[in-house]
């Protein structure tokens, strides 16, 4: 029997996408490559899954995992032939338990759902990308997301407290972090699809602020804006957030959403401070202060909850509203120390003028997580390479300053080249060894992460299809 | 191997092995070498910091070197404003924070005698302590390391910068591996700012009202940093008798802490609770100095603890199950009860050595597989074979086995410490 008969005798007619037009919907994610998978599953829960999986491990098909698509290193590309396994119809809370705070939920809850329900309780889930209106807790675990507030509460790997999974053998296991032996949970959250399909994540929740104030402060340039978080960070002072925009962005942003950032400003300083409303106020004068120090042209305080929700809305839909204006974009996720900030955005500036590219930055200061984005028109040839140039210079630019390639959306298909430049062949080594214990035969998101150990000069093509285009628009890009 | 100098290898025993040497690297690079080297010639190596959390799991079935990281305890970077650290992992977690306090920092790593305990051995036991619930485990604030693998390769995992998705959380692993994995060579964090202001309040907490207080600091609006209920455990400043006690640190601005103070007085009067004593500055970290060393602390050979991991709601039910257990077999139980994290740690003990051992045996068997989940955390070197150190259940038994077999095919780091000696025999993988 062929691959696809199996999967519809397991999964019945209605859970199977084997159609062209169906399947070229999931032939992309928020990188630019595209691959048409031979089929893709509709699973309802676990036992689906394990199906699933233990019909394409005996096929010999890869298997992609994906939630929303909104990585940007086509983690949830797919790999020519494989099947796709999308969480859409796994998309309950299966428990939420207020007294211990915590919940457990398929891989298709939509982050902001989440938070959504917990409200009730006086709870709340801590990581929120950018995206989290459409993006999955699957694929934050798979990517070990971060979002804005990062900063305070820690990204998803802080939060994962137990995961049930798939093994290869289609067997279903579950790893907890209070549970004996080696912390498998941790190792599974962040790798990207590549060691099991992960079918319920366990997650703590957290005590909604008392008090949560919200503070715009505009600079001269990205630089100064980023020498202050410097400045806030080095004070031993972590507010729940610190965020940029540079002018660019707050123009695209303004123009959408309203929100009043102010833009004649050259970058605006976004400072979330939540906590008890015993030390708002002193919060408050204590980091203005230091702003002000550092170059702040102006600094003012959200003055009630509406106003505070559009700041972050329009925040959180930045790449989105840059649709207006760009015709195309290709945005970039690396660290920094936070020190090295005000070099790295001046590094980004001088590669985007090398290169002829107008550059936009939006992104998690407070981290030293950059998100620069380079304008461009596909239709040009010359500017389709020079940013994949540009890309990769702001890559290695961020290595020289002592950071990474990656904040919050994984190595996935996009960096795995660049891998290489970070780790030694010995470190890489010990992680194609816990690759091996758990997929030995390559076949869980094969093509991620690892370096192909292939020619490396493959040129990249990050032009955007128009419904990839389409579907940053209404989410918003993962930043 | 000549690199390194020899210690006196009886201060390494353990399970009532001598190693043959004892090595001191003093280097990461001499590190390699010693381990390589062990590796081949098939000699298995216990690594050992402070030796503090030695007593987790099984004791090593094969134990030839014990390779001590006392030497390796440099900062190799500090850029404070960064807020992280890079050390080499033989650093004591003392150091550690007395390096940071320097600059108003710290890592809550929560150590039972943090001037012994090293920075890698920490790590590698898994140890998390009574403010995981606020501020997270060891390992979320690990932010990169270096590791010795059996092989003599050295491997690195993420880096110096706090938000990282390059490559797989390597860190993760080899976190409470109980160095049966690698050698912690290098740990790097992500730092804190330290509190302006720490206050202890204690209190007592008669048996009366001790469900009612448990509720009210669960839910108290400032939510105190840490929240245990004593019962025993003496030097932790809990009392002997059926009276326990209230231990609570707030961390905090000095405005934030006085009306935690003001809402914690009125919510255990309200419980029942008589009056409270409140402790400030250094009284306030000796105090919790004295409650983290208590946690580690055995009554000599007669006495050892049970850690029970679950929902901080159920704590309370599943503390008094083992303890009345406990008692039941005619051992004295004494509780330390984290309300916030959920963790239940149990110290059973005899008055006299001689009957300890029949009246543990007795209480761990009947201990039975319905029991909620438990661990040993500590007990005496020559009963640790015979118990059943990881309670009753180890989840996906087979992968972790694969995983010890990837990383040190030829089981030369602490052999046994996770399946124990029975299934550590000649062909078994553990």
């Amino acid at each position: 029997m062929s691959t696809i008969a199996r999967l519809y005798e397991a999964l019945g007619s209605d859970a199977v996408l084997t159609a062209p037009e169906d399947l070229s919907v999931y032939a992309y994610d928020a990188y630019s490559q595209e691959r048409l998978p031979l089929a893709v599953v509709l699973p309802r829960d676990a036992r689906d899954v394990a199906d699933v999986v233990r019909i394409a491990y005996e096929c010999g098909e890869p298997i992609v995992p994906r939630g929303a698509g909104t990585g940007l290193c086509g983690g949830a590309v797919p790999v020519e032939g494989g099947i796709v396994i999308s969480f859409a119809r796994m998309n309950r809370v299966l428990a939420l338990d207020a007294r211990n705070r915590r919940a457990r939920v398929q891989p298709g809850v939509i982050n902001l759902e989440l938070s959504k329900a917990a409200a009730p309780f006086g709870l709340f889930f801590g990581p929120d990308p950018s995206s989290q209106k459409i993006s999955t807790l699957g694929g934050n675990t798979g990517t070990n997301a971060g979002g804005p507030h990062a900063l305070s509460y820690g990204s998803m790997t802080n939060h994962v407290l137990g995961v049930e999974y798939v093994r290869t053998d289609g067997s279903l296991s579950y790893a907890a972090l209070d549970g004996a032996g080696y912390d498998l949970t941790g190792v599974l959250v962040g790798s990207e699809g590549t060691l099991g399909v992960i079918t319920a994540i366990d997650v703590r929740l957290l005590r909604l602020p008392r008090s949560t104030r919200v503070c715009v402060a505009a600079f001269g340039d990205v630089e100064a804006a980023s020498a202050a978080v410097s400045a806030i960070v080095g004070a031993g002072l972590l507010p729940t957030a610190l965020e940029i925009m540079d002018k660019l962005i707050v123009s695209a942003v303004e123009a959408h959403y309203h929100a009043g950032y102010p833009t004649d400003a050259g970058a605006v300083l976004l400072v979330e401070i939540a906590g008890y409303p015993d030390d708002a106020e002193s919060g408050e004068r204590t980091i203005a202060q230091i702003a002000r120090e550092c170059g702040a042209l102006s600094w003012r305080a959200a003055a009630g909850a509406a106003e505070r929700e559009a700041l972050w809305a329009s925040r959180k839909g930045a790449a989105g509203s840059l649709g207006r204006i760009a015709p195309n974009y290709y945005i970039q996720d690396a660290t920094v120390p936070r020190t090295r900030l005000p070099q790295a955005l001046q590094r980004v500036d001088e590669i985007a003028r090398a290169h002829k590219l107008p550059v936009g930055n939006v992104f998690h200061a407070g981290d030293g997580n950059l998100h620069p984005l380079l304008i461009f028109d596909r239709r040009e040839r010359a500017q389709v390479d020079a940013v994949a140039s540009a890309g990769k210079a702001i890559l290695e630019a961020c290595i020289a300053l002592g950071g990474t390639i990656s904040g919050e959306h994984g190595i996935g298909y996009e960096k795995r080249e660049t891998l290489p430049l970070v780790f030694s062949p010995d470190d890489l080594a010990a992680m194609a060894r816990l690759r091996d214990v758990f997929d030995p035969k390559r076949l869980f998101n094969p093509e991620k992460i690892f370096p192909s150990g292939a020619v490396c000069g493959e040129v990249r093509n990050p032009a955007q299809t128009q419904s990839q285009r389409q579907t940053l628009a209404a989410g918003g890009a993962w930043l | 191997m000549a690199l390194a100098p020899g210690l006196d290898p009886a201060a390494f025993a353990l399970g009532g092995k001598v190693p043959l040497r004892a090595l001191a690297p003093a280097s990461i690079e001499e590190l390699a070498a010693v381990v390589k080297a062990c590796n081949e010639a098939g000699e298995a190596v216990v690594v050992f910091g402070g030796g503090t959390l030695q007593g987790i799991g099984f004791s090593p079935a094969r134990y030839d070197i014990a390779i001590s990281t006392a030497r390796l305890d440099k900062v190799l970077e500090y850029e404070f404003r960064d807020l992280t650290i890079s050390v080499e992992c033989g650093r004591s977690v003392e150091r550690l924070n007395a390096t940071l306090a320097e600059r108003g920092q710290f890592v809550p790593l929560d150590a039972p005698s943090p001037g012994l305990s090293s920075v890698g051995g920490l790590l590698a036991s898994g140890w998390s302590g009574p403010r995981r619930a606020t501020f997270g485990r060891p390992r979320d604030f690990v932010i990169g390391s270096t590791v010795v693998l059996a092989d003599g390769t050295v491997a690195k995992a993420g880096g110096m910068v706090v938000k990282n998705v390059t490559g797989y959380d390597m860190s993760k692993l080899w976190c409470g591996s109980l160095g049966t994995l690698a050698v912690l060579a290098r740990a790097n964090f992500k730092t804190l700012p330290l509190p302006e202001t720490t206050r202890v309040a204690l209190a007592a907490l008669p048996e009366r009202t001790r469900r009612r207080a448990v509720e009210h600091v669960a839910a108290l609006d400032v939510e105190p940093s840490v929240a245990i209920a004593l019962h025993g455990f003496p030097e932790a400043g809990g009392r002997d008798g059926q009276e326990g006690r209230l231990f609570l640190m707030f961390e905090g601005s000095h405005t934030l802490v006085d009306r935690a103070t003001r809402d914690l007085r009125s919510a255990i009067g309200a419980a029942g609770v008589p009056e409270t004593t409140l402790l400030d500055g250094t009284a306030a970290t000796s105090a919790f100095a004295r409650l983290l060393d208590a946690y580690g602390a055995r009554l000599g050979e007669r006495s050892l603890t049970y850690r029970s991991c679950g929902l901080p709601g159920e704590a309370l039910s599943r503390c008094d199950a083992l303890a009345h257990a406990a008692t039941r077999h005619e051992l004295h139980a004494e509780s330390l009860l984290d309300i916030l994290g959920g963790d239940a740690y149990v110290r059973v003990s005899t008055k006299l050595t001689a009957e300890f051992a029949a009246a543990v045996e007795r209480l761990d068997a009947s201990l039975g597989t319905s029991s909620p989940t438990y661990t040993i955390f500590n007990a005496p070197e020559m009963l640790r074979d015979g118990l059943k150190m990881w309670g009753n259940e180890m989840t996906s038994p087979a992968t972790q086995r694969d995983i010890k077999h990837r990383f040190d095919p030829k089981a030369t780091f602490a052999p046994g410490r996770f399946a124990g000696r029975a299934n550590c025999s000649e062909g078994k993988r553990a």
